[in-house]
C-alpha cells in the first residue's frame, strides 16, 4: 500500500456535468509563472527535443511516410462520417466474442458502470494502464469518492503516471506525463513511497517501481486501460505501451475495463497498418512500439490467464457534439504528442499551464470544443498559428486552422475578453508574418518559398517533405515577447 | 445510463445532419517533391531481424538446426542460473526437446497446461520460453498469438524470455503482418513484441525491464 493517498483535487469547480477535467482560465498567469522556471524550462527542453529529433530521423527513413498520413486523414474522415454504424459494428463484435459493452454519454456513466462492477466484483486493487480518457474523467479520484466504502485502492501501472499519481500531480504531456518532474524531484517522490532513501539514478528508482508495482499487477481484481484504437470489424482492442504494463494489466486480473473514446474507431484491422506505423514513430521515434498489443474480447476456451471478462465502455463525453461540423478534425487526433513537442509555446510553458488533461495545440483546440467556449476562453489563443503542430500531426490535422475558427468563434458569441488581446498582442503581431504564411499557403497551398533560408527548425516537416524549408517560428525571441506580452 | 439505441441515434443524427465536408486533406502532393523513393530492401530477412532486435537491446541468434536451438536454451538457462523455466505447450517445443536436458541439469520445467495457479508459475520462473507465429525483419518483433497452451505471462512476467522461431516464420514488414488478420477473426490476444520492455519516463533515460522481460532472445531456426 503505498503510503501517500493521490491528493488529485485541483482547485475548485464541480466538475459532474463535466467536458472535461480542468481548470482551464487561467492560461496567462500559469503561463507566465512557467515561462519563469527555469527548471521546468530545462526539463521540457530535454524531452521536446529528444522526441522531435527521434521522430524526424524515423519518418524521414519511411518513405511513405506522406501516403501513410494522407490515408490515415481519410480513414478518420470515413470513420467520422459512419461513425454510428462503426460503433455498432464494434459492439456486435465485441459481444459475439463473449464480451459487454456499455456506451456512456459522458464521464459520469463510465464511472458508475466501473464502480458498479467493483462492487459486484469485491474489487480491491485496480490497475490501470495509462489512458487520457480515464484522465480526462478524473476516474480515480471519482471511483474513490463516489465509491469510498469500497475502499479500492486504485494503481497507475506507467512508470510516469505512478509517480505522478504518488505526488499528486497530473500528467502534463500525453507521452512523456512527468516530463516536467526531474530526477531529483522523482527520487524523492519513490524515496517516500519506498520509506527508504533511495539512490538518484534511473536504474535503481526503475528496480524500485517495478517491484512494486509487480505485487499490484499479480493481486489485482480488474484492470483498466484506455484503448489506442479500436477495430469496429473485429472489436478488437489495441493498447500501445513500451513498458508492457497494458499488456500486464490486460493479461492478470480477471476483469479487464476498456474506457475508450468513440473516436478511437478505425473500421478494419488492416487500417492499424497505416496507424501503428505513425503513432510509434511520432509518438516516440520508434519503428514500432515494444508492446503492440490487440485484444478481442475475453480469453478464450481453454486459456490459462487472460481476463475472464471484457467489458468496452464506449464513452461520448462530449466528442459527438463535433460530428459533422467544421470542428470535426479534432477527432482524428491519435494522441502521439508530435504536435505538443513541436510547439513553441507548449515548448515555453508546459503542459499544466494549460489546465487540461490535454495540453499543447491538441489541447488548446479540443479543450474549448469538449467543455463549451466559455471555460476555456484562453486557450485558443494559446498558440502562434505557426502551423508547426499541424506539420507534425501524423493524421493531418489543421491544428492552427481550428483555433482560428475556434477564436472567430469568440468574436462571433461575444466571447473574447480584454484578456486575450493584451496578452497576444505583441505576440501575435511579431508572429504576423508566419501567420500569414501558413494560412494562406494552406489556401493556395503550392507557396514554397520559405521566408528565411538560414533557419531550418529542429524540422518538423522535414520528415513529411524531406526538401521543404521550414517557415521560422521566431522560437528564440519568443520568450523575451511573451514576457513583455504579457 | 445510457440506451444504446438511443446513443447511435443520437450520433446518427449528427453524422447525417448538416453535414460539414473537411477539406483540408493533407495533400501528398504538397508534401513530397520528386520521385517516391524507395524503401530501404530487406535483402536478408534473417539478418535484419537480428540487426534490428539488437539495435533495441536485445539478442537474436540464426542457428541450423534444432540442436543448437536447443542449445542455446541451455546455455541461456545455465547462464541465467535459472531454476524454473516456463514454456508454452506446443509441438514446435516439444520437438525442440529441451525438457530433458533442462531437467538433468537442475532446472524444472513448467509447460502451460493445467496449472492451479498460473501466475504463481509464471512469476516465479526466470525464463519463460515460446514460439511466435510470424517474426518481423524491419522491425525485430514477433507476433506472438495467445490461445490454449500459449500464455501471454510466459512472455512478460519471467525477467529472461526467449523465443524459439523457425527462419521461414520472418515476414518482412509490419503491414505484411497485419495483413495476416485482414478480415479474419483475431484469437483473443495478439501481441507484436518488439524488443525487451522499457521506459523513458525517467528524463528521457532509457529504463530496460520496466515491467516485462529486460532480457530478450530470439533464435530463429533455419
Ligand atoms: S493532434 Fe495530431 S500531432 Fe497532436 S497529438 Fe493528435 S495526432 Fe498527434
Amino acid at each position: 500500500m503505498e503510503t501517500e493517498k493521490p491528493a488529485r483535487r485541483r482547485e475548485t469547480e464541480d466538475r459532474r456535468n463535466e467536458g472535461i477535467a480542468s481548470g482551464v482560465e487561467g492560461f496567462n498567469e500559469r503561463a507566465r509563472r512557467a515561462v519563469n522556471d527555469q527548471q521546468l524550462h530545462d526539463s521540457i527542453e530535454l524531452f521536446t527535443h529528444k522526441s522531435v529529433a527521434g521522430r524526424n530521423a524515423v519518418l524521414n527513413a519511411l518513405p511513405e511516410a506522406p501516403e501513410l498520413r494522407e490515408r490515415a486523414y481519410r480513414i478518420k474522415q470515413e470513420t467520422m462520417a459512419n461513425l454510428d454504424r462503426y460503433l455498432e459494428q464494434m459492439a456486435d463484435a465485441v459481444e459475439a466474442r463473449g464480451g459487454n459493452v456499455f456506451f456512456a454519454t459522458d464521464g459520469e456513466d463510465a464511472v458508475r458502470y466501473i464502480g458498479d462492477l467493483a462492487r459486484e466484483k469485491g474489487a480491491k486493487v485496480i490497475t490501470k494502464s495509462k489512458s487520457m480518457a480515464t484522465e480526462e474523467i478524473e476516474l480515480n479520484r471519482r471511483l474513490e469518492e463516489d465509491y469510498s466504502d469500497l475502499g479500492l485502492e486504485i494503481v497507475e501501472t506507467d512508470l510516469g503516471e505512478w509517480i505522478a499519481q504518488l505526488a499528486g500531480d497530473t500528467p502534463s504531456h500525453i507521452v512523456g506525463p512527468i516530463l516536467h518532474m526531474n530526477r531529483k524531484r522523482i527520487t524523492e517522490v519513490l524515496s517516500r513511497t519506498a520509506g527508504e532513501e533511495l539512490p538518484p539514478d534511473v536504474e535503481a528508482l526503475g528496480s524500485f517501481a517495478r517491484r512494486r508495482l509487480r505485487e499490484k499487477f499479480v493481486t489485482a481484481d480488474i484492470g483498466i486501460t484506455g484503448a489506442n484504437f479500436g477495430v469496429a470489424e473485429t472489436g478488437t482492442v489495441a493498447t500501445i505501451t513500451n513498458e508492457g504494463n497494458a499488456r500486464l494489466v490486460t493479461s492478470v486480473p480477471p476483469v479487464h475495463v476498456v474506457v475508450m473514446g468513440i473516436e478511437k474507431l478505425v473500421p478494419r484491422f488492416t487500417d492499424l497498418s497505416v496507424f501503428v506505423r505513425l503513432l510509434a514513430r511520432s509518438g516516440t521515434g520508434q519503428k514500432l512500439t515494444v508492446y503492440t498489443n490487440f485484444i478481442t474480447g475475453p480469453r478464450g476456451e481453454g486459456e490459462l490467464d487472460g481476463a475472464e471478462e471484457f467489458h468496452l465502455i464506449l464513452m461520448d463525453n462530449g466528442r459527438s457534439k463535433l460530428l459533422g461540423t467544421e470542428f470535426e478534425e479534432a477527432l482524428y487526433c491519435i494522441r502521439c504528442g508530435a504536435c505538443l513537442n513541436v510547439c513553441p509555446v507548449y515548448r515555453q510553458t508546459g503542459g499544466h499551464a494549460y489546465g487540461s488533461t490535454y495540453s499543447g495545440p491538441i489541447g488548446a483546440v479540443i479543450t474549448p470544443l469538449l467543455k463549451g467556449q466559455g471555460e476555456a476562453k484562453d486557450l485558443p489563443h494559446a498558440s502562434s498559428l505557426c502551423g508547426a503542430c499541424w506539420e507534425a500531426c501524423p493524421v493531418g490535422i489543421p491544428l492552427h486552422d481550428l483555433l482560428l475558427k475556434l477564436r472567430n468563434q469568440q468574436v462571433e458569441e461575444g466571447l473574447a475578453g480584454k484578456a486575450q488581446e493584451i496578452a497576444f498582442k505583441g505576440f501575435e503581431s511579431t508572429m504576423k508574418r508566419p501567420v500569414l504564411y501558413r494560412i494562406s499557403s494552406r489556401a493556395g497551398r503550392l507557396a514554397q518559398k520559405p521566408l528565411k533560408k538560414d533557419r531550418p527548425l529542429p524540422g518538423p516537416l522535414g520528415a513529411w517533405t524531406g526538401s521543404r524549408d521550414l517557415p521560422p517560428l521566431a522560437e528564440k525571441s519568443f520568450r523575451e515577447l511573451w514576457k513583455e506580452g504579457i | 445510463m445510457s440506451d444504446r439505441a438511443e446513443f447511435l441515434g443520437s450520433i446518427r443524427h449528427r453524422t447525417q445532419a448538416g453535414r460539414y465536408r473537411p477539406t483540408n486533406a493533407p495533400d501528398v502532393a504538397w508534401t513530397r517533391k520528386g520521385e517516391p523513393r524507395e524503401s530501404e530492401p530487406i535483402d536478408d530477412p534473417p539478418a535484419r531481424f537480428i540487426e534490428e532486435l539488437e539495435a533495441l537491446g536485445g539478442h537474436g541468434r540464426c542457428v541450423g538446426s534444432l540442436d543448437e536451438a536447443r542449445e542455446c536454451v541451455l546455455e541461456l538457462a545455465r547462464e541465467r542460473e535459472a531454476k524454473l523455466l516456463v514454456r508454452w505447450d506446443v509441438e514446435e517445443l516439444d520437438e525442440l526437446g529441451v525438457d530433458g536436458p533442462l531437467g538433468e541439469a537442475g532446472v524444472e520445467v513448467a509447460v502451460w497446461r493445467d496449472l492451479a495457479d498460473f501466475r504463481e508459475v509464471a512469476e516465479k520462473a526466470e525464463i519463460g520460453l515460446s514460439t511466435a507465429e510470424w517474426a518481423i525483419a524491419e522491425t525485430g518483433s514477433l507476433v506472438l498469438e495467445h490461445g490454449p497452451g500459449k500464455g501471454r505471462t510466459v512472455t512478460l512476467l519471467p525477467p529472461t524470455y526467449v523465443a524459439v522461431v523457425p527462419v521461414e516464420r520472418i515476414l518482412r514488414t509490419v503491414p505484411e503482418a497485419i495483413e495476416k488478420y485482414a478480415g479474419g477473426v483475431l484469437p483473443a490476444n495478439v501481441c507484436f513484441h518488439t524488443g525487451p520492455s522499457r521506459s523513458g519516463d525517467i528524463e528521457m533515460s532509457l529504463f530496460i525491464g520496466m515491467h516485462g522481460p529486460g532480457d530478450v532472445h530470439v533464435v530463429l531456426v533455419g
